[in-house]
């Protein structure tokens, strides 16, 4: 019942917008398209004319770039379609999610191990959840503030130790695993990807989660119950975080509360290059998959053709702006 | 409103104002009496010092992880109060931890830069206060060592020349090109580590090509995938030897040779660190050499070398004193032995 | 004769005390204040040589406030600058490069005002939202300054002149503290007084009320970034004469300290509501605080926990999230009954 409603509600809501979108400008359908030319342009490019790039080993390493990342980075689809711009506590997240795994598993085994990184992304997910769905506060700031309170408890707990597995443990094989040439991380992009679009496409959740970051008011008017909605995407993007985590120390065997810095504006690069609107309502799971495969291959490019660290940043930093640039400026053309 | 703004704004200024006007007033009296305590105790012939240690790092890092109990420990029998800071390798928060540090007028100050190049104004403040400091784990540059009474800890330099030195006698000759992974960037260690180990590599056996660098950032995850990747770029063909500041990094290079079903013991590599990681890899023979750096003699050798300059045994005259941490190199050799046995 | 009549809303205050409560109710430093009086009280009663090493204490404020007095002129329009971190870095180098002190001076607060004009761009013309637009500005500019200073810290060359600049000029105070006594009176008077500074709170309050009252919006947010960059690479030049050196990798902890100066001052982040002043009191609060910490040797992760804490607290208990708590607790309720029946 509430569905049919709500699509009627927030149809209505966005009918002005809806009339405009024959616009013959070039600029919206770049903006909606132009991730799978650009990805595809830049596979073609680095596989002709960059030396080593289209060898196994290589493609194996732009995974294992990717995967971290690009399970994250799905996970927080969900927090950024809402309307919420991003969750800054990923990088607090998948390192204490990978810390937990390595330090309780050799204590305790992998099974108790698991249990007590979902109750730590539990956690996560309630405190981030209430503050921006039942606060109301500007998610950046909670979730700036809940990773400085994630990072200190794990270096209070965990120090700098590296933590590892022993080398014949259950952690390493699953690391080493691979089905036929492709790496365990591949894998479990894949799955974690395919699941994710599943919830934000097929469910109820979903559904509400896209509207949400569509129209607010809308939403609310429909009779949702937008604080729990809130907790809901955050803690999509806490089980994801973990399950990055995971990943992550299975790759090297080690776990260090360090590890995981970068991962939260990474991921969010991908998710705006994608596609994405930060604006919220527009986007998805697999164009968000595209994004996270585009940075990682660019980067991947970058390092193998001996570009520096500098370098590199600046690449970035251009790459999101002309991204969130085309985004920009085909809403505008779509609204004239 | 306007007037309710500015009247605000002075209120607060005047608030501000006051308490530290007060706070002054206060500092006079607890002045005097700070003295008096200090009169009583040289008298009663109890020696207690207050030192502050001025670190980049801590618990947040492995190795500051187990400087700090020996420090701790040993701070504690020479009778040492020790205050600790930590500006995880943030110049400008280190210089801010430094002026807080003058200010509090200890007995002396332990620093371990953050960032060398910018701590001579601190080490100025420290000597127009009176407070004699001590270096420890990284050394100022040449030019602000007059500053200082002395400098205990590693020589990461000669810890990279070192790691050099066993590369060379493995290759023993042979032309072969090797790959090098650094520490994070702009951090004095890599920087240090990793000139010292292209130099040594340059005049002893230039026989030896580095052929690409990459930053693995300390940890062995981004070693792994800098490593893999620099072996595609420069073609795996060409690679026979590996260089890595850290063990733990190596262990990340190691990781990348045997994802690609190479094995490690063919190639020539070296690292530095002796550590739990490192180790092991040496007695199994994937590494072929690393050095040894005791966490614990540097945190003790601080507060050592910090209570030489308080008892009176060094002094201002004497010329500066330098404890160098021996630079053990471990080989399959000796790997086991006791005296390199890890401690972090 | 016609009667007017007046329609009364709210109940109307006479007496003193009544206005003196409405205009402290409308202000909105409230919760910054507090936290001053409860830092203050606490430091006084545990580390008391945070009052009297002030020169020090002092610095700290000025290090901490002066970015985040350029960063609530962002604020108040609703928008944000996460840039000024790497304009402080990239500012820095740029100065040290420079061999002659003061062209490298000017030099780099141009660069600053460059930064904020195309952060302005970027925002106001191309419609980009600040968030990510000041986002790719931080990484790009980041690398910048990467590049342009070799990975390294750079030295600047005459270091005498940096040293002389970190010592005190007017009683204890040093050319930090008053450059940024200097830029609160500028701001403050411009916030409150000038009709362009007043007009920040329109923009940021409600933006399609400002256009229409015909504000020149894009102007002012030209005008506002222009400030947040300037003022953070005045930061970056005092931090590289301070130091005798430039950071390339400076300014991300001054980033988190200036953002929460100004939200636990009491700006709000949609934009419209908020102060200079208040900014001033948070970032006093939290450079007391920090000075206070380093004193007490407490760990930095307990450090940080309590910062993350603070923060936390501030971004959540502004009146408007409050009022929105109630309100979703009140509609949750009043939502089941309603359909329920």
């Amino acid at each position: 019942m509430a569905k049919e409603t709500l699509t009627e509600v927030i149809t209505v809501a966005n009918s002005g917008e809806a009339d405009v979108k024959k616009s013959r400008s070039a600029l919206p359908w770049i903006a909606d398209n132009g991730i799978f030319i650009f990805t595809a342009l830049l596979l073609l490019f680095a596989a002709v004319f960059v030396d080593g790039f289209a060898s196994l080993a290589n493609i194996t390493d732009v995974f294992h770039r990717a995967a971290p990342i690009g399970i994250v980075a799905a996970g927080m689809t969900f927090v950024v379609i809402s309307g919420n711009y991003l969750d800054l506590s990923v990088v607090a997240q998948v390192a204490t999610s990978a810390v937990i795994m390595l330090a309780v598993s050799n204590l305790y085994g992998v099974p108790i191990a698991m249990l007590a990184a979902l109750g730590a992304a539990m956690m996560y997910a309630l405190v981030n959840g209430i503050a921006v769905g039942y606060f109301k506060a500007n998610a950046v700031i909670v979730t700036l503030s809940t990773t400085y309170i994630g990072v200190g408890v794990l270096r209070f707990f965990s120090g700098g130790s590296i933590f590892f597995g022993p080398e014949d443990g259950p952690i390493r094989a699953f690391g080493a695993s691979k089905l036929g040439p492709i790496p365990y991380s591949a894998i479990v992009l894949i799955i974690v990807t395919i699941l994710l679009a599943f919830v934000l496409n097929r469910t109820n959740f979903g559904f509400v989660v896209r509207s949400f970051g569509s129209n607010e008011s809308a939403t609310r008017l429909g009779g949702v119950n937008t604080g729990l909605v809130i907790i809901g995407a955050f803690f999509v993007t806490a089980l994801a975080a973990m399950v990055a985590g995971w990943v992550l120390a299975a790759f090297s065997n080690t776990a260090v509360s360090s590890m995981s810095t970068g991962y939260d504006f990474q991921a969010l690069a991908a998710i705006i290059v994608g596609g994405t609107s930060v604006f919220g309502g527009k986007g998805s799971v697999f164009r968000t998959l595209l994004g996270v495969i585009f940075v990682s291959v660019l980067t991947n490019v970058l390092v193998i053709s001996n570009i520096s660290f500098g370098y590199q940043q600046v690449a970035l930093g251009v790459l999101i702006v002309v991204a969130v640039t085309v985004d920009a400026l085909s809403r505008k053309v779509g609204k004239r | 409103m306007r007037k309710s703004r500015i009247g605000l704004a002075s209120a607060s200024l005047i608030a501000v104002a006051g308490l530290t006007l007060a706070g002054c007033a206060a500092a006079d009296e607890t002045a005097t009496d700070a003295a008096d305590t200090t009169e009583e105790a040289a008298v009663t012939g109890a020696d207690t010092y207050e030192v502050y240690a001025l670190l980049p790092q801590g618990n947040d890092q492995a190795y500051g992880t187990t400087y700090l109990p020996p420090m701790l420990a040993k701070a504690a029998e020479l009778g040492i109060n020790l205050t600790i800071t930590n500006s995880e390798y943030d110049g400008d928060k280190q210089a801010s931890e430094c002026e807080v540090a003058v200010a509090a007028q200890p007995d002396g100050i332990i620093l371990w830069p953050a960032i060398a190049d910018t701590i001579r104004p601190c080490l100025e403040a420290a000597q127009a206060a009176g407070i004699p400091v001590w270096i420890t784990n990284a050394d100022v540059n040449p030019e602000d060592t007059e500053l200082t009474y002395g400098y205990s800890g590693t020589d990461s330099y000669g810890q990279g020349a070192a790691s050099a030195e066993i590369m060379c006698e493995i290759v023993d000759g042979a032309e072969i090109g090797i790959i090098q992974i650094n520490g994070l960037t702009g951090n004095s260690v890599a920087t240090l580590r990793g000139n010292g180990f292209k130099e040594t590599i340059a005049s002893n056996c230039p026989n030896v090509t580095i052929l690409a660098e990459q930053p693995g950032d300390w940890v062995p995850d981004k070693s792994q995938i800098a490593a893999s990747e620099m072996l595609t770029s420069v073609g795996i063909e060409n690679v026979q030897g590996m260089y890595a500041a850290d063990d733990s990094m190596i262990k990340g290079g190691i990781d990348a040779l045997k994802a690609r079903g190479l094995d490690p013991a063919d190639f020539f590599i070296t690292s530095i660190g002796g550590t739990f990681l490192g180790n092991p890899l040496v007695v199994s023979g994937e590494l072929d050499g690393t050095i040894f750096q005791s966490s614990s003699w540097d945190g003790e050798n601080a507060v050592i070398g910090m209570y030489s300059v308080l008892s009176g045994e060094v002094t201002a005259d004497d010329e500066r004193v330098a404890l160098y941490m021996p630079n053990p190199k471990v080989t399959a050799a000796n790997a086991s032995d006791a005296e390199v046995a890890p401690e972090w | 004769m016609s009667q007017t009549q007046t329609i009364q809303i709210g109940q109307r205050e006479t007496t003193f005390f009544g206005k003196l409560r409405l205009k402290i109710a409308r202000r909105t430093e409230g919760r910054a204040v507090i936290l001053l009086a409860v830092v203050l009280i606490v430091v006084s009663l545990t580390e008391p040589l945070v009052f009297t090493a002030y020169q020090v204490s002092l610095g700290r404020i000025a290090l901490i406030g002066l970015v985040a007095l350029g960063l609530t002129a962002v604020i108040l329009m609703g928008e944000l600058d996460l840039s000024v971190a790497s304009t402080l870095a990239v500012s820095g180098v740029v100065m040290a490069l420079i061999p002659d002190v003061r062209l490298g001076v000017v030099v780099a607060l141009g660069v600053g005002l460059l930064i904020g004009l195309i952060n302005g761009f970027f925002v106001a013309v191309v419609g980009i939202n600040s968030f990510i637009a000041t986002l790719g500005m931080l990484f790009a500019l980041r690398g910048l300054a990467f590049i342009l200073s070799d990975e390294a810290p750079v030295r600047i060359v005459d270091t005498d002149a940096g040293i002389a600049f970190g010592l005190a000029l007017i009683g204890p105070l040093t050319p930090r503290v008053l450059i940024f006594i200097l830029a609160f009176v500028v701001l403050q008077i411009f916030v409150s007084r000038v009709k362009a500074g007043r007009e920040f709170f329109a923009v940021g309050g409600n933006r399609q009320a400002a256009y229409d009252a015909g504000i020149p919006v894009k102007r002012r947010i030209f005008t506002g970034f222009m400030i947040s960059g300037f003022v953070a690479s005045l930061a970056g030049v005092i931090n590289t004469l301070e130091r005798t050196a430039a950071d390339p990798r400076a300014g991300l902890t001054v980033l988190l300290a200036s953002f929460a100066a100004a939200i636990i001052g009491g700006n709000y982040l949609k934009g419209g509501r908020g102060s200079i002043v208040g900014t001033l009191i948070g970032a006093t609060a939290l450079g007391v605080l920090q000075v206070a910490f380093t004193l007490s040797g407490v760990q930095v992760p307990v450090q940080e926990i309590f910062i993350g804490l603070i923060l936390l607290l501030a971004v959540t208990t502004d009146p408007a999230n409050l009022r929105a708590v109630l309100g979703s607790i009140r509609s949750v309720l009043q939502g089941r009954l309603k359909f329920q029946s």
